[in-house]
């Protein structure tokens, strides 16, 4: 048997590896995905204060502290027992639509644009966000202007585009003044204008990536998302769904008080990112995934009109759920418009400007649960305090951990595709390295480790020697 | 009038890696009218800014060299790496506002060499002697260099 290790990993956030097993006769009989770092989030805020906790857990990650600062401020929200005031809570969904333009904006034009404009084959030394910038220009442009109307949103409500505060335990820390809601809007018909664009362009490019959209990760799971009443897209407000490859539903109405009945976590020996799996059919059985291609497979509805356009469009690439991994990307396009949408419907709202914006009480339970879903997927910070309101324990469920085995089963797919000899080809590395990409890991948030993005691929024999290794 | 923008970036919480943005801090009263601006990163949408500046100096700690020494040297738009994520090198970043927007400001790369960069559980962590010599000497030296720019670039 050998084994191909890809390491490190580029162009995704954080530490990564790859092998790739090989059996006598050079087939690939196996791959995974390991994660190289860990940082323990978990375990250090133990003692604090619970009120610490959503500006300690927007540290984990640089991209998404948003996410973690919402995620966490529901968590506390629950331990305090509060219903936090309305335009509290629509103020905190500009913020997550937010978090999603900027973020998707970032996967899409900065880290995977450069695989579709320049071709899976390209060499690397083109094939990055300076080989855009010259070839393509006005996408390059493009794609900053929309992740700077995404983090300018972030920095007028939050002060800061990293690490933004303004989301506390019981609301938001201050109202919104008109002039921020006024600018916010008068920015959105021009980041629309570049989502419908890139969404035609890259319509009119998937007929050149067929090979990577049968193997990308193209295989039947469930998917995670969280669901409503309406069966409209939603990120902040509901509880949690799974759904079968076929649309069906497994099992709904999941909440904070169980989600851990239906969610199992498994710790890997040879990977800091822990797996996640839908407890009753266990590990090897219950693989799911969660994020956009989920969010757009478990709605029925978006909720805006441009959005449902789209929507509608996207359905038609399959009969029942979208499978491939691949149209991550167009589900990430279609996720921008929609965000982009319902910030206008709720920025025009007449209370969007009341003062009414934090509710305040003491802790009322011991234990405090958020659920939001962050641009990569369901996001869960479940905390329990003692007496004195100190953190005991905390245990945070991220999008990458939960597309954990979805993404090694896409790394096997594609290594069987693409690699072909003991030897590590440009296209082989470039599309292991692609499909990864597909679902935007976040290894700073799910490992909460810190550093650079390499990547290490190695590839190993029958007999278990090293035939081959790339670093990049 | 002449557009200077003196940038610092680093990580806040991993000790001496705070030098940039902390040089900005000291520095914004120093170098005034030249604008200011601390970041944890360079990511590309800054390539839009910069090319509204005729003039920049980027402030960064760096782990290699003797710790306590300030290193200036001029800074040319270049591609600098192929496997580029989020964040970009400020000389790829010149590139990029040189490319996209047909300008890229006349610059300066400040480094600072550092000695400790663990983790710490506040952004307002000391940072460690070496790092605050380094500190002292930018906040001397940058002054000068936008108060006589051109000259010296």
């Amino acid at each position: 048997m050998s084994t191909i290790t890809i390491d490190p990993i580029t162009r995704i956030e954080g530490h990564s590896k790859v092998t790739i097993q090989l059996d006598e006769q050079g087939e690939v009989i196996g791959a995974r995905f390991h994660v190289t770092q860990v940082r323990g989030f978990e375990k250090l805020c133990q003692g604090r204060p619970f009120t610490e906790m959503p500006a300690l857990m927007a540290r984990i990650c640089g991209i998404c502290p948003t996410s973690h600062l919402l995620a966490s401020s529901k968590a506390c929200d629950d331990i305090m027992a509060v219903r936090i005031p309305e335009t509290a809570e629509k103020l905190r969904r500009i913020m997550n639509l937010a978090q999603i333009v900027q973020s998707h904006a970032l996967s899409f034009f900065y880290l995977s644009a450069p695989d579709f404009l320049l071709g899976m084959d390209a060499d690397p030394e083109e094939r990055n966000i300076m080989g855009v910038v010259r070839k393509f220009p006005k996408m390059a442009q493009d794609g900053i202007k929309l992740r700077q109307f995404g983090q300018r949103i972030l920095e007028t409500l939050g002060g800061k585009r990293v690490h933004p505060g303004w989301i506390v335990p019981g609301g938001v820390s201050h109202p919104l003044q008109a002039d921020q809601r006024d600018a916010i809007l008068a920015a959105t018909p021009e980041a629309i204008r570049i989502t419908r664009e890139a969404l035609q362009w890259f319509k009119g490019q998937i007929e050149n990536f067929r090979a990577e959209v049968r193997s990308f990760a193209n295989f039947p799971s469930m998917f995670l998302a969280m669901a409503n009443d309406a069966n409209e897209f939603s990120a902040y407000n509901g509880w949690l769904r799974f759904i079968d490859a076929n649309l069906n539903i497994v099992a709904d109405h999941i909440t904070g008080t169980d989600y851990m009945n239906y969610i199992g976590e498994s710790c890997n020996d040879d990977s800091y990112l822990k797996s996640t799996y839908y407890k009753p059919l266990g590990l090897k059985d219950g693989v799911y995934r969660v994020g956009p291609l989920a969010r757009l497979n478990m709605c029925k509805s978006a909720g805006t009109p441009l959005a449902n356009e789209e929507l509608a469009e996207f359905r038609e690439l399959e009969r029942h759920s979208v499978l491939s991994s691949f149209y991550y990307h167009y589900a990430r396009l279609i996720e921008i418009l929609f965000s982009i949408e319902r910030m206008q419907q709720l920025l025009n709202d007449p209370e969007i400007l009341s003062q009414n914006v934090r509710a305040h009480a003491s802790p009322n339970n011991y234990e405090g649960v958020g659920i939001l879903e962050a641009p990569r997927g369901t996001l869960i910070h479940h905390y329990r305090i003692d007496r004195n309101g100190l953190i005991e324990s905390a245990n945070l469920v991220i999008a990458t951990g939960h597309n954990n085995e979805a993404i090694n089963h896409g790394v096997f797919q594609v290594a069987r595709q693409f690699v072909k000899s003991k030897k590590l080809e440009q296209g082989a590395l470039n599309r292991v390295e692609a499909v990864i990409r597909a679902f935007d890991p976040c290894l700073s948030c799910s490992t909460h480790a810190a550093g650079m993005m390499p990547l290490d691929i190695q590839l190993i024999a029958a007999d278990g020697e090293m035939v081959d290794r790339v670093r990049r | 009038m002449t557009r200077i923008l003196v940038l610092g970036y680093g990580n806040t919480l991993r000790g001496d890696d705070a030098l940039g943005p902390r040089a900005v801090e000291r520095l914004r009263p120093l170098v005034f009218p030249a604008e200011t601006l601390a970041c944890h990163q360079l990511i590309p949408e800054l390539a839009a800014q910069l090319a509204e500046y005729d003039a920049a100096i980027f402030v960064d700690a760096a782990a290699a060299g003797e710790p306590g020494t300030v290193h200036v040297r001029r800074l040319l738009p270049e591609t600098q790496t192929a496997s580029l994520t989020h964040h970009v090198s400020p000389a790829t970043l010149l590139a990029m506002a040189h490319e996209l927007y047909g300008r890229a400001p006349q610059s300066l790369l400040v480094t600072a060499v550092g000695a400790d960069f663990t983790l710490q559980s506040s952004d307002e962590g000391p940072l460690s002697a070496a790092a605050t010599r380094a500190l002292d000497e930018i906040c001397r030296l940058l002054p000068q260099l936008v108060r006589d720019f051109p000259v010296g670039w």
